[in-house]
């Protein structure tokens, strides 16, 4: 990276995921901005702008940032609102980034947050659609993956099987993560294919949670960064790209993720990055179904196109594999649609700082995390301990 | 803005048509009526465009991910598009940083509003507490009505100085039809004490700018205009606020920016105010340092404030600000002034503030 300033995230927090009847939008929102705050005896004076991602169709709040001005502590601040998707969490941490990196601000609060539970996600998500030609068929983000994974199974032979071995690595990796929404200790890959068929090819359990949750982070400027974290997560590349809003228009799109793989290839050439599965050292990758995570190493090219079931079949990217991918428990378990992305984030920068508690993967020095969502929208971001030159 | 990076350029204008229906385009292709002819403007074709910044309101479009409707036309397949949920003037203050830090270099920034297609009592309803508030069936007029009572009891402005703001504006509008002050004081009430002709009609509006650094606006060659500096400041919720009418955060905004840019408000020769209420037009003009009371308004009816008419005269939610700098971009191409200040608002009772500088590239 070539940005006048270097960014790093020096602290996160999240909220308990799950179904949250104890708190309200606002309450959930500043959860995680408190605890972010709080571990590092940061308060919102030390703040200079705050970045909120929300997708506000879903609970049905127009200028959700507006209402809840206060409890995102961005009163008297400059205060950024995005909602972009599935992405939103990560095009926000992104935005913090931009918004330092340019010399504009020095300490940026980004904040992601959704409560599912007081709304409709599936009938937000259908309006995504074409009204005439695609609500019908593929309403809602079960009946989009539902078409992208048959698609997926055809072009590259991926089995059932396989794919269930990716919900059993992720709700087994949640058991150790204190945040996360779904713990299936003794989920097997039998029970997955037992569950309930949503729509062919996705099983119930292939399939992520809708959760209440939020997350936060908080991105600073060169000098302040080594001040506030004894281990910094620096930002070492960002890249954004979208698909053609149609899914018809850009055919086997979760075989081929053209988004994904245009937005890495831009990240890893300014990283560095020549080979992925040994130049990382954990990922945190958005894969909002199991059969989503195996194409998406595919497209990060953790492994060749069409690999991705070998992959999980060698335990490549179990937690104790040569690539980790998403230790957290991924969004297979936690789903707070405008936290989620920024969770991959945080998830990428505790890793590099050393803070993932349990499911800490030794010896993290560089992470990778992916934001996905409509029109294949794809927002990747590098970090490392080490400070970029 | 550019504190260390590149600075932003602008180096290409376009709008659609602004009209209250428009019946023979989509979303998606009145979005591209603004942008074609920025690009045309600036000398490029999409495919060179590498990213995007855009405007709109999901609940506007009545599709999650508004920005979908746009982003292929903005920046093409695989392009970097980012949605900013306020006016068009933070799109333009988020594509500076992006351009800043080195990550784009040839950008659309777009805002669009086809509010024909939406109802905006229901639309604005949403926007209010679901649990308390909801049930009382409110919109922003209602709160702009009790904004307004606070207003005008303080002896700051009357109805008859917001109704020359209306005609003034009016009488720059290319959409509109001119209107008396009486006009305006007899249209129908809709929340006392504001009458019809005290808001902004629902139209729909789009336009779109082409922004690059340094290295772009050397290689393109085309008349340019810098954006020296953007800023926004989030006020309180309106029932949060103790007085409606304190517009701290507009001040707030101008004083972010003008340090940014070494700039005082005596430099500025072209001042341009977005908010959809006549009446707030004053207090926001107030809050900036423009004066007070019939100096004030005199300033709006000679256009010293709001040469375009403003959102008064014919735009649309997020739209209005960067509409705004449209115009004055163009003023300040053709050498009419040197330096811009363009302002905007996004919230219930003009809640937030967003502000930004531009100044001649001669």
């Amino acid at each position: 990276m070539s940005a006048p300033v270097r960014a790093a995230i020096v602290a996160t927090g999240q909220t308990d995921h799950g179904r949250r009847f104890d708190t309200s939008m606002a309450e959930i929102a500043r959860e995680a901005i408190d605890r972010c705050l709080e571990s590092r005896g940061l308060h919102l004076d030390d703040i200079d702008a705050v970045v909120a991602g929300n997708m506000e169709m879903f609970e049905g709040i127009y200028l959700v940032d507006q209402l809840f001005v206060g409890a995102l502590g961005a009163l008297g601040k400059p205060l950024y609102k995005l909602n972009t998707g599935g992405t939103v969490g990560a095009s926000t941490a992104l935005a913090c980034y931009h918004l330092v990196a340019s010399g504009r601000h020095r300490r940026v609060l980004g904040v992601g947050f959704q409560k599912q539970s007081e709304g409709s996600t599936q009938a937000a998500i259908t309006t995504v659609g074409d009204p005439i030609w695609e609500r019908a068929v593929m309403a809602g983000a079960i009946g989009n993956f539902a078409a992208m994974a048959s698609t997926y199974i055809a072009d590259s032979g991926v089995t059932p099987e396989q794919a269930a071995k990716v919900a059993v690595k992720a709700r087994r990796n949640a058991c150790l993560n204190p945040h996360a929404h779904l713990k299936m200790p003794d989920i097997t890959v039998e029970e997955v294919l037992a569950s309930e068929m949503l729509a062919y090819p996705i099983h119930r359990l292939d399939m992520c949670p809708a959760s209440d949750g939020a997350c936060a982070i908080v991105m600073a400027a060169d000098q302040e960064a080594g001040k506030l974290a004894d281990r910094p997560a620096w930002v070492h590349a960002v890249a954004t790209a979208h698909d053609q809003q149609y899914m018809g228009d850009s055919p086997k799109r979760l075989a081929v993720m053209r988004s994904l793989q245009a937005a890495s290839r831009k990240a890893y050439a300014l990283a560095g990055i020549e080979d992925p599965l040994r130049d990382f050292d954990v990922a945190e990758v958005y894969e909002p179904a199991t059969y989503a995570e195996l194409a998406m190493c595919e497209n990060l090219q953790f492994c060749a196109m069409g690999q991705g079931g070998r992959l999980i079949d060698d335990g490549v990217t179990f937690l104790d594999g040569q690539l980790p991918v998403n230790p957290s428990g991924g969004v297979l378990s936690t789903n707070p649609v405008g936290a989620t992305a920024m969770i991959r984030v945080a998830e990428a920068a505790m890793q590099v700082m050393g803070e993932a508690g349990a499911h800490q993967v030794p010896d993290v020095s560089r992470a990778l995390a992916t934001g996905y969502g409509g029109n294949a929208w794809t927002d990747v971001m590098i970090l490392s301990a080490e400070r970029p030159r | 803005m550019a504190q260390h990076g590149s600075d932003t350029w602008v180096i290409g204008l376009g709008e659609a048509r602004t009209a209250a229906v428009l019946e023979d385009v989509s979303i998606n292709e009145f979005a591209w009526e603004a942008i074609q002819p920025a690009l045309r403007e600036a000398g490029v074709e999409l495919r060179q465009v590498t990213g995007a910044v855009t405007a709109s309101q999901d609940f506007w479009d009545g599709r999650t991910i508004s920005s979908m409707n746009v982003n292929e036309v903005a920046c093409g397949s695989l392009g970097s598009e980012a949605k900013v949920a306020a006016d068009g003037v933070q799109a333009l203050g988020y594509a500076a940083a992006r351009i800043a830090d080195g990550d784009q270099h040839l950008n659309v920034v777009v805002a669009h509003a086809k509010e024909s297609e939406g109802d905006a009592h229901t639309i604005e309803l949403a926007a209010f507490d679901p649990y308390f508030e909801r049930p009382l069936n409110p919109d922003d007029t209602l709160v702009a009505a009790f904004q307004a009572q606070a207003l005008y009891r303080t002896g700051a402005a009357s109805p008859e100085e917001a109704a020359r703001v209306v005609v003034a504006a009016r009488s720059r509008s290319e959409v509109l039809a001119a209107a008396a002050v009486e006009d305006v004081l007899s249209s129908p009430l809709t929340a006392e004490p504001l009458r019809e002709l005290d808001r902004a009609p629902r139209m729909n509006a789009a336009c779109a700018l082409v922004v690059c650094d340094d290295a772009k606006r050397n290689e393109l060659e085309r008349p340019a205009v810098r954006v020296v500096a953007t800023a926004s400041r989030a006020g309180a919720y309106w029932r949060e606020r103790a007085d409606l009418t304190d517009m701290t955060p507009a001040s707030a905004a101008l004083h972010d920016a003008l340090d940014q840019a070494g700039w005082a408000l005596g430099d500025i020769e072209l001042i341009e105010i977005a908010a959809p209420f006549a009446f707030q037009h004053l207090m926001i003009a107030a809050a900036l340092g423009l004066g007070a009371g019939e100096q004030l308004v005199a300033r709006f009816e000679r256009g010293e404030v709001n040469a375009s008419g403003g959102w008064l005269a014919g735009s649309a939610e997020s739209v209005a600000g960067l509409h705004a700098v449209v115009f004055a971009a163009r003023k300040l191409r053709a050498g009419e002034a040197r330096r811009a200040l363009v302002h905007a608002t996004t919230g219930i009772a003009a809640q937030s503030h967003h502000v930004a500088l531009l100044e001649s590239a001669a």
